[in-house]
């Protein structure tokens, strides 16, 4: 227990996928203008990742690794997410529309996300049972969520602020990014 | 052993194909009304273009679904352009949905036979040319005929021709998205409904006071005579930019203003179409 404890919290807070291992930057600085939004983006890739993380595994582990084929896992992995995530908008848009609105088009767009297909491999990469890497799927989720929101909330009041005009807009959010990067190294000794 | 990776590989590929087939199949319909939506969306592109200013096709049909009159205000260019679609369109929505208004084609507004009054040898662009001195045709509002128009246009509808010096619009190609609008430098180009029948040739505006930039032997006079000659009432005399401005239900197209016009400002909307295609 104190294990998978300990993989949450490393894969939310000292291992933070945006701040530490620079992934997922695309939607950090894209939809990261307003809150609502924000959160409907981290919702839907912290959902997409745990989703992606236990059909990578099964599949890693039922099929590529029985058959001497994990090097094309990458490849594997990729159109696994793809065709994980058509199916999944297909069944919340046909059975609950107020979910599909609030995914709305975010869903779609996360198929080739970087950050989901870099928790499929941190997995394999960790050789983590199927509960590891749901737990580390769910913390990395978390900690997206966690950063996004937090950026979200910093950029609606940067919006308002009285900055140099060569720095407003995306400028200051990448100094600001910065700044948040290395707040987020305090938690390196952790764990 | 690659022989059997292959197939391996394959066969996940296949299976996941599959999957994704037999759900969109099984899948039901659980929430109330979005057979309706669904409905739309089967008759709309998918190519999730955003043309219509919806996120997506899917959400293009949700608003359809919700308001049928976003059909006329925001219509989907690519359905406009195939009447079996827009038919079905019409169905589904039940509404009446007029093909020759919301469908708009791009317009032109200038004959191109302005004449050269110096040699421009730089950057075979518009928006360059006409940094210099305002363009090298005598009307400092004339198509220069580099097409920037061309290079923006995605259904490859607008060629040069006139002898070399104007933009053409195809408009059996054109459908109506309205980016050569923000290519033109000159502001030539507006769009208007398909069943147009009298093309407007000519952009001039008495603005710009240069010596010998006058406006060219083919412009617009302002002389009125297709206005006394129309006797349908189809032309209305726009006061403000002493430009005629046509009616498209009341033009018989009987022809007379384009008769009675001394210069060649004006012809029949179709037949430019004809001459683009030849």
């Amino acid at each position: 227990m104190s294990e998978l404890f300990t993989i949450f919290i490393s894969m939310a807070l000292v291992n933070n996928f945006i701040l530490v291992k620079f992934l997922g930057l695309c939607p950090f600085f894209g939809v990261s203008k307003k809150l609502g939004s924000a959160l409907s983006m981290s919702a839907a890739v912290t959902f997409v990742m745990v989703a992606a993380s236990a059909a990578t595994w099964l599949i890693n582990n039922y099929i590529l690794i029985p058959f001497g084929v994990e090097y094309m896992n990458i490849v594997m992995y990729i159109l696994i997410i793809a065709s994980l995530v058509q199916i999944i908008e297909l069944f919340i848009r046909r059975t609950n529309f107020a979910l599909y609105n609030v995914f709305g088009i975010y869903l779609a767009l996360i198929t080739t996300n970087c950050a989901v297909l870099g928790i499929t491999l941190i997995n394999t990469n960790e050789a983590f049972s199927f509960i590891e890497s749901m737990v580390a799927a769910l913390g990395a989720g978390v900690g997206f969520t966690l950063v996004l929101a937090i950026m979200s909330g910093i950029r609606e009041r940067l919006e308002l602020a009285d900055s140099p005009k060569a720095m407003k807009g995306l400028p200051i959010a990448f100094i600001t990014a910065t700044m948040l990067g290395l707040a987020f190294s305090g938690f390196g000794g952790i764990v | 052993m690659n022989l059997a990776v292959i197939l391996i590989l394959g066969a996940i590929g296949l299976g996941s194909g599959l999957i994704i087939y037999l759900a969109n199949a099984r899948v039901p319909h659980k929430v109330k009304g979005s057979e309706k939506i669904e409905e739309i969306n089967k008759i709309l592109p998918g190519i999730n273009c955003g043309a219509c200013g919806y996120a997506g096709c899917f959400a293009y049909a949700q608003e359809l679904a919700r308001n049928a009159s976003t059909a006329t205000e925001a219509p989907c260019t690519v359905v406009v352009q195939d009447p079996e679609a827009l038919g079905c369109l019409e169905k589904a929505l039940n509404i009446d949905l007029d093909a020759l208004a919301i469908n708009k084609k791009a317009l032109i507004h200038c004959y191109g036979k302005s004449p050269v009054i110096f040699n421009y040898s730089g950057v075979k662009s518009c928006r360059a040319a006409v940094q210099l001195a305002g363009g090298y045709k005598q009307c400092p509002y004339a198509c220069l005929g580099f097409g920037d128009c061309l290079k923006v246009c995605p259904q490859d509808a607008i060629s040069i021709d006139r002898e070399g010096g104007m933009a053409i619009v195809d408009c059996d190609k054109c459908t109506g998205c309205g980016l050569c609008i923000a290519g033109c430098p000159q502001n030539l180009i507006e769009l208007v409904p398909a069943g147009t029948k009298i093309a407007f040739r000519c952009n001039y505006r008495p603005l710009k006071d240069i010596p010998g930039r006058e406006k060219c032997q083919y412009g617009c006079t302002h002389c009125r005579q297709c206005f006394k000659a129309c006797t349908d009432e189809a032309i209305i005399w726009n006061k403000d930019k002493a430009i005629p401005e046509f009616d498209i239900e009341k033009c018989t197209l009987c022809g007379k203003c384009i008769e009675e016009c001394p210069q060649c400002t004006l012809e029949l909307f179709t037949e430019a179409r004809t001459e683009a295609r030849a």
